[in-house]
C-alpha cells in the first residue's frame, strides 16, 4: 500500500488535479479537432503573420499536420498550461503547507524529513506526469481518427518532450519551495525562469550570434529539435529529465537541513 | 532516589523522557531560547510556563525537529530529534500552538490519515477520545469553531497513546467544561505512565495536573519548581483591619511585604514568602479582622517575570 502521506497529498489536491486535467484535455481535444476546418483558413493566417513573428512563436508552418500541432499544442499555449499546473502543484508540496501551517501536523508523523519530502514530491510529480501526458495520449487517439498525416512516433516524441519539460520546471519549482518555504518565491522565480528561458529559445533562434543562448533554455531541448518532423532525440530529453532529477534531489537535501516554518 | 546510584547511566537514559542541555536557538539576531537545560522524567507532568514570546513554542519546535538548535542539544526518550525523527515521532503526541490542519477533510478522514501515518491506530481509541471531548467527527475541520478544532488536535495527539505528549497551549479555545475534561485526560495519561510536557501562559490549569513547572522569561529558564513548593513561596494578598489608623511606613519596610495601601484603619498588602513578619508587626496593634486569600499562583507566576530574576524577597521589597 502507498504511504498515507502520498494518498493524503492526492486527496487534498484532487480538485486542482481534476481541474487541470480537464483543462488540458479540453484544450488538446478542441484544438486538434479543429484541424480539418482550419485547413482552409490556415493559408490566410500564415500570410497574415510576418515570418519573424512566426519564428518567435515557434511556428514553422501551419499548413502541414506537424506544423499545425506545433503551432497549437506544442509551441506556446500547451507548454504554458502544463507549466502553470506544474508550478502550482510543486508549490503545494512544501511551500504552501509550510506557509499556512498545515505542514506541522503532517511532519509530526513518523517519517524522516527526507521521506516526507520524497513522498510529497512523489505524489505531486506522479499526478503532474499524468496531466502532462494527457495531450500525448489524446493525440494518439485523435490524430489517426481525424486522419492527420503525421507519424505517431513523432507525436509521441514531442509529447514525451512535454512531459520532460514539465519535470524539469517542476524540479526547479520544488527546489525553490523546499529551500525557501515561500509560495510567492516559487511562483515568481520559476515563472520568471520559464518566461526568460522561453524568450531565450525564441530570440536565440532569430538573432545571429545569439544561437548559443538557446542551449541554456529547457524549451530548446523540448522543441528545438523539431520532434514532430524529426522524431526522437534521447539526449535532449535526457537533459530535461536530468535537470528535473538534480533539482528535486537538491530540494530534498536542502529541506532536510533547514528550519521549518520560521 | 535511593538505590539508583549504581546504575546511574542506564537509569538516566531510561528514566528521563525529555532532556535539553544548553539548548539555544537564535533566529538571526533575535533570541528564541538560550541555554535551556531541563530534565523531565518518564511519567511526569511538567507545565512549561511563560508569557507570550518567552520561547515556549521555540523550545517545543526544537524538540519536534522543526527547528535545529544554534547551540546545545535536546533528546527525547534518549533519541535524537533529528537523526531518529521517524522512530521518535511514533512515540510522540504533538499538539501545535497554531493549529492548522492539512486539507479540507472531515474530522474522521483526517484522523484516519493520522492513524494510517502512524502505522495503524485502533479506531476505538479515536472514537473514545471523540466521545470524551464531545466531538462530532462527521464535520469538516475547516468549518469547525476554534474549540472544536482544538478537540480534533487533542484527539490526534492522544490517539496513538504516545510515550510522550508535547502540547503547546492545549486548552486554548476550550470551554471550562472541556478544559476540565482535558485535565482529566492528562491525569489518565500520566497514570498510564505517559510523560506530558505542556506549555501554557495560564498557571491555574497547569497547577491542577502538573508535578513541576518550568518557567521561562525572555528566552531563559528562570525557575523549575514542584507545584507544591511554588505554593509555599506563593504571593498572597492580605487585608488587615485595625482598631485605629496605622502608618503604612511601619509595614512597607517588612521583608516580603509590598504594595502596601493603608486607608484609615485598613491595611492591604501582598506578602511574598513567610507571613510571619507581617503578623508580628500587626500584633503590636489591635487587630479586628484579618483576611488572607488562598496563595494565588497566578500572581506568583507573574512576579517571576515582572520583578526580575527569581522574584526573591529582595526584588519584591524593592518593587
Amino acid at each position: 500500500m502507498l504511504p498515507a502521506l502520498v494518498r493524503k497529498t492526492w486527496r487534498d489536491d484532487r480538485l486542482a488535479l481534476i481541474g487541470w486535467a480537464g483543462g488540458v484535455a479540453a484544450f488538446t481535444a478542441i484544438y486538434t479537432s479543429f484541424y480539418s476546418q482550419f485547413q482552409g483558413a490556415a493559408e490566410l493566417k500564415q500570410d497574415a503573420l510576418p515570418q519573424g513573428m512566426l519564428d518567435f512563436l515557434g511556428i514553422a508552418d501551419m499548413l502541414s499536420p506537424a506544423g499545425y500541432l506545433q503551432a497549437t499544442i506544442f509551441s506556446l499555449v500547451g507548454p504554458l498550461l502544463v507549466l502553470m499546473c506544474a508550478i502550482t502543484l510543486a508549490a503545494r508540496t512544501i511551500a504552501r503547507p509550510e506557509e499556512d501551517g498545515g505542514m506541522e501536523l503532517m511532519l509530526a508523523n513518523p517519517v524522516s524529513r527526507t521521506a516526507f519530502a520524497w513522498q510529497r514530491v512523489g505524489a505531486a510529480g506522479s499526478a503532474l506526469t499524468g496531466i502532462a501526458a494527457i495531450p500525448g495520449i489524446l493525440l494518439m487517439i485523435i490524430v489517426p481518427w481525424i486522419g492527420m498525416d503525421i507519424p505517431l512516433s513523432n507525436v509521441a516524441a514531442a509529447s514525451a518532450g512535454l512531459v520532460a519539460l514539465v519535470w524539469s520546471f517542476a524540479g526547479v519549482a520544488f527546489l525553490v519551495g523546499a529551500a525557501t518555504g515561500k509560495r510567492a518565491s516559487v511562483l515568481a522565480i520559476t515563472g520568471g525562469l520559464a518566461v526568460a528561458t522561453y524568450m531565450a529559445n525564441a530570440i536565440g533562434g532569430m538573432l545571429d550570434g545569439w544561437h548559443w543562448v538557446r542551449w541554456l533554455s529547457p524549451f530548446h531541448y523540448f522543441i528545438g529539435t523539431d520532434p514532430l518532423h524529426t522524431g526522437w532525440h534521447p539526449p535532449e530529453l535526457l537533459t530535461l529529465v536530468l535537470l528535473g532529477a538534480v533539482t528535486t534531489i537538491a530540494g530534498v537535501i536542502v529541506f532536510d537541513r533547514r528550519d521549518i516554518g520560521v | 532516589m535511593p538505590g539508583r546510584k549504581a546504575d546511574d547511566d542506564v537509569g538516566m537514559t531510561s528514566d528521563i523522557a525529555l532532556l535539553t542541555e544548553d539548548l539555544t536557538k537564535f533566529y538571526g539576531q533575535r533570541r528564541g531560547i538560550e541555554g535551556l537545560s531541563l530534565e523531565v522524567r518518564a511519567g511526569e507532568v511538567v507545565g512549561f510556563l511563560g508569557p507570550n514570546g518567552a520561547g515556549k513554542t521555540t523550545t517545543i519546535r526544537l524538540l519536534l525537529d522543526f527547528l535545529r538548535p544554534t547551540r546545545g542539544h535536546a533528546s527525547v526518550l534518549g533519541l535524537d530529534p533529528r537523526s531518529d525523527k521517524a522512530a521518535l515521532h511514533r512515540q510522540i503526541g504533538y499538539l501545535p500552538g497554531e493549529l492548522v490542519f492539512p486539507g479540507r477533510d472531515k474530522a474522521e478522514d483526517l484522523l484516519r490519515f493520522f492513524a494510517a501515518a502512524r502505522g495503524g491506530v485502533a479506531w476505538s481509541q479515536v472514537t473514545e477520545l471523540a466521545e470524551r471531548l464531545d466531538l462530532d467527527l462527521s464535520r469538516s475541520v475547516r468549518t469547525m469553531s476554534k474549540g472544536n478544532k482544538q478537540k480534533v488536535g487533542l484527539v490526534q495527539a492522544f490517539m496513538h497513546r504516545p510515550a510522550v505528549l508535547v502540547l503547546d497551549e492545549p486548552t486554548s479555545g476550550l470551554d471550562p467544561l472541556m478544559q476540565q475534561e482535558f485535565l482529566a485526560m492528562v491525569r489518565d495519561a500520566s497514570g498510564a505512565g505517559q510523560t506530558i510536557f505542556m506549555s501554557s501562559h495560564v498557571l491555574a490549569e497547569v497547577q491542577q495536573v502538573a508535578d513541576r513547572v518550568a518557567i521561562v522569561r525572555d528566552g531563559q529558564l528562570v525557575a523549575v519548581e514542584r507545584v507544591e513548593s511554588l505554593g509555599k513561596r506563593a504571593v498572597r494578598a492580605v487585608e488587615i483591619h485595625f482598631d485605629d489608623p496605622v502608618d503604612p511606613a511601619e509595614f512597607s519596610v517588612l521583608p516580603g511585604v509590598s504594595d502596601v495601601v493603608v486607608s484609615g484603619p485598613v491595611l492591604k498588602c501582598t506578602v511574598d514568602g513567610r507571613i510571619d513578619p507581617l503578623i508580628k508587626a500587626a500584633a503590636r496593634h489591635e487587630v479586628v479582622d484579618m483576611l488572607s486569600a488562598e496563595p494565588d499562583l497566578e500572581e506568583t507566576f507573574l512576579s517571576f517575570y515582572y520583578h526580575g530574576e527569581g522574584a526573591g524577597d529582595a526584588s519584591r521589597a524593592g518593587a
